[in-house]
C-alpha cells in the first residue's frame, strides 16, 4: 500500500499543481456553474409562487433550494473529465507515451484528477454546504446539518465519484473505436444531468420512470448523496443505495477492464 | 537481447467514398481494406549494440518500434526483448525500457521540469542516490541546468527533447528505444544527442534502437543497420558491409585544363555503365563524375580520364553512405513499380 502510494501520489500533486497553473479555467467553471445552478433556482422560485399549496410533490421551497444547490455540489465534487483526456489522447495518438510508463492507466488517471478534486473540495464542498445551512437557518431557524448525515454523504459522495471516475473511463475507451469523442460527450452530459436528478429530482418524476432511474447508475452520481445529505431515506433505503452505489462502481470498473483489453487487441495507433 | 522473429502488423483501413452521399454509406456499412505496414521483419540485437533502424517514410519503422515497445500487438511473429515479451506483463516490461519519440513528449506539458524527473523517480522506484548520480551524469551530457526549473511548454524544441532523452535514462533502462530523436533540430543539439547516447551506451551498455532520417546519426552512433522499405526488411549488416554490397560508388573531382570537353570521354560506351552507375555533373571548369568501381576499377578510371582530356587538379572521393542509402530507397521503388 505504501509502495502504491509512494508511486502515485506524485500523479496528485502534479495534478494540483496544474490545476493552479490553470486556475482561472477552474474559476470560470465554476461560476458558469453556479449561474445555471441560480438559473434553476428562479425557475423553480416563479413555479412556487404561482403555485397555490406551499409544497410541490412533497419538497418545500426551502427544501428545493437545499436540493438544488447541494446536488449542484454533488455533481461538481463528482465530475470527472478523464475520459475526455483519453478520447483526446487516442485521437492524437499521445496515448502511446502513457502506455510506456509502467503504472496502471486508471490509476495514473484517478490519482492525476484525485489531486485537482482535493483542491474544488476546498473551493466548492466547504463554502457550499456552509452557504446552503447558513440560508436554512436564517429562513427556518434550524439546521439541516447532522453528523452522521454528513457522514453517510462523504461515503456516498466518494463511492459517487468513483462510479462516475470509471463511467466516463469506459466511456473515454469508446474512443479507441469511435476515433472522437466530441459530439458524443455534449450528448453524455445532457443525459446524465437529466437522469441523475442534478436538474429536477428523480422524485418528481412518474413513478414508474422514478422508479426505474433510481435503479440505473445515473442516481448513484448524485440523486444518492443528496438524498443522504438531506435526511430523507430511512435506514433500509440507505443501505440500499449504498449497496447500489456499490454494485454500480464494481460494474464500471469491471467494464473499464474489460475494454481496456478489447482495446490493446485492437489499438491502431493514429498519426507518427 | 533483442530477438524480433517474423513479425507482422496488418491494419484496417476504413476507405471512405467521396461526398455526402459516401460519408452516409461509409457511417453505416464501412468498406475496409487491409494495409500491411510491416511484413514478416526478423532481427536480433546483442547486448550492448546501438542499432540503426532505418527506410523511407512510411516504410513500417515507427510501426516495428510501437509492436517492441509494447504499444501494439503484432499480427503474427514474436518479439522477445530481456527474456520478456512486450504485449504481456506491459508493466513489468516497460520499466526496464526507455523510450523516445522524437515527435511527443513524455514530459507534464504546465509543469517545471525538475516536477516530471520527480514523479518518474517514483513510478520508477529509483534510490535517492541512484536518482541524483543519475541526475548528475545526465546534466553533465545534456545541459539541463539551464532549463530544468521551466515549465515544459516554455522549452524549445532542442531543450525538450534534450529534456526527453534524459527522462527516458532516469531509471538506467537495459534498452532505450529512439524514434527519430534528431528530427527537427540544429546541429549543436544533434551533436550534444549523439554524444549523450554514445556515452549512456558505452558506460552503461545499454542496448539502443535509433530510427532516424539523418544519416549522421547512423554514421556516428551505430556500428549495424537494419534497413526496411514497404514493411519488408531490405538490408541487415554492419555500415561498411552496407558500404560494400551495395555500390561502390566513387566521386573523381576534377578541373579541365584549356577547353577539353567532357564528351570526348563517353565513359558510357568505354565501360558499358548503366544509367545508375555513372552520373556526371559540370560546372563550369570543375566535373563531377560519380561511378560504380566494382564495374571499373578507380586506376582504370583515373587513367582514362588523364589520358582523355587535360586536367589541372583531381581528387577521388569515397561515396557517403547517404548516397548509398538514396540508391538503395530508389532501388525498391523503381523494381516494385
Amino acid at each position: 500500500m505504501r509502495r502504491f502510494l509512494r508511486i502515485y501520489l506524485p500523479f496528485s500533486k502534479a495534478g494540483m499543481q496544474e490545476m493552479m497553473a490553470y486556475r482561472f479555467n477552474f474559476i470560470f467553471h465554476l461560476i458558469g456553474e453556479m449561474l445555471s445552478c441560480f438559473v434553476m433556482y428562479f425557475v423553480w422560485l416563479a413555479v412556487f409562487e404561482s403555485s397555490d399549496s406551499s409544497t410541490f410533490m412533497g419538497f418545500s421551497m426551502v427544501d428545493m433550494t437545499v436540493y438544488l444547490f447541494i446536488s449542484f455540489m454533488a455533481s461538481f465534487l463528482t465530475y470527472s473529465d478523464g475520459a475526455i483526456n483519453i478520447g483526446e489522447e487516442i485521437r492524437d495518438g499521445s496515448i502511446v507515451m502513457r502506455m510506456i510508463k509502467p503504472v496502471n492507466f486508471d490509476m495514473y488517471l484517478l490519482f492525476h484528477e484525485l489531486g485537482s478534486r482535493f483542491v474544488s473540495i476546498f473551493i466548492v464542498l466547504v463554502p457550499m454546504s456552509v452557504g446552503v445551512e447558513l440560508y436554512k437557518f436564517f429562513v427556518t431557524g434550524s439546521v439541516m446539518f447532522s453528523l452522521p448525515n454528513f457522514a453517510l454523504f462523504s461515503v456516498s459522495i466518494i463511492i459517487a465519484y468513483l462510479v462516475s471516475f470509471y463511467f466516463n473511463v469506459c466511456y473515454g475507451f469508446l474512443a479507441f473505436f469511435l476515433k472522437n469523442l466530441w459530439g458524443s460527450s455534449v450528448l453524455k452530459d445532457a443525459i446524465i444531468s437529466f437522469l441523475s436528478g442534478a436538474k429536477i429530482p428523480l422524485a418528481f418524476m412518474p413513478p414508474a420512470l422514478a422508479a426505474v432511474l433510481t435503479v440505473l447508475p445515473f442516481a448513484s452520481l448524485s440523486y444518492t448523496p443528496v438524498m443522504l445529505y438531506m435526511g430523507i431515506y430511512d435506514a433500509p433505503q440507505i443501505i440500499w443505495s449504498l449497496s447500489l452505489q456499490l454494485f454500480w462502481l464494481v460494474f464500471f470498473w469491471g467494464l473499464s477492464k474489460l475494454i481496456w483489453r478489447l482495446a490493446m487487441k485492437r489499438l491502431c495507433v493514429q498519426g507518427g | 537481447m533483442i530477438y524480433v522473429e517474423n513479425i507482422r502488423k496488418e491494419f484496417k483501413k476504413t476507405i471512405k467514398q467521396p461526398g455526402l452521399l459516401g460519408s452516409v454509406k461509409s457511417l453505416f456499412n464501412p468498406k475496409t481494406e487491409k494495409v500491411v505496414a510491416v511484413d514478416d521483419i526478423s532481427f536480433h540485437v546483442p547486448k550492448g549494440e546501438i542499432l540503426g533502424f532505418i527506410g523511407p517514410n512510411g516504410a513500417g519503422k515507427s510501426t516495428v518500434i510501437k509492436m517492441l515497445t509494447g504499444i501494439l500487438t503484432p499480427s503474427a511473429g514474436l518479439c522477445t526483448i530481456n527474456g520478456k515479451n512486450p504485449q504481456k506483463n506491459r508493466k513489468s516490461y516497460v520499466k526496464e525500457i526507455g523510450v523516445v519519440f522524437g515527435q511527443r513528449t513524455q514530459l507534464w506539458w504546465d509543469l517545471p521540469l525538475c516536477e516530471t524527473y520527480a514523479v518518474l523517480k517514483e513510478i520508477y522506484e529509483v534510490e535517492d542516490s541512484a536518482y541524483k548520480r543519475k541526475m548528475d551524469l545526465l546534466n553533465e551530457v545534456l545541459d539541463l541546468q539551464d532549463f530544468i526549473k521551466s515549465p515544459v511548454r516554455t522549452l524549445s524544441l532542442g531543450q525538450r527533447m534534450r529534456a526527453d532523452i534524459a527522462a527516458s535514462l532516469l531509471h538506467s533502462p537495459k534498452v532505450l528505444f529512439l524514434d527519430e530523436p534528431t528530427i527537427g533540430l540544429d546541429v549543436v543539439v544533434k551533436d550534444n544527442i549523439r554524444r549523450a547516447i554514445a556515452k549512456i551506451n558505452e558506460e552503461e551498455q545499454t542496448t539502443v534502437i535509433l530510427t532516424t532520417h539523418d544519416l549522421s546519426d547512423i554514421e556516428l552512433l551505430s556500428k549495424r543497420i537494419v534497413m526496411i522499405d514497404k514493411g519488408k526488411n531490405v538490408f541487415d549488416g554492419t555500415v561498411d558491409e552496407l558500404k560494400k554490397n551495395y555500390g561502390q560508388m566513387r566521386e573523381l573531382h576534377f578541373e579541365l585544363a584549356g577547353d577539353s570537353s567532357l564528351e570526348s570521354l563517353a565513359y558510357k560506351e568505354k565501360f558499358g555503365f548503366s544509367d545508375d552507375d555513372i552520373n556526371i555533373k559540370r560546372e563550369g571548369v570543375k566535373a563531377t563524375v560519380r561511378f560504380n568501381s566494382d564495374i571499373v576499377p578507380v586506376g582504370d578510371m583515373l587513367s582514362y580520364t588523364l589520358s582523355g582530356v587535360h586536367i589541372s587538379d583531381i581528387s577521388v572521393k569515397d561515396a557517403d553512405i547517404e548516397e548509398i542509402i538514396r540508391r538503395l530507397y530508389k532501388k525498391e521503388v523503381s523494381a516494385d513499380a
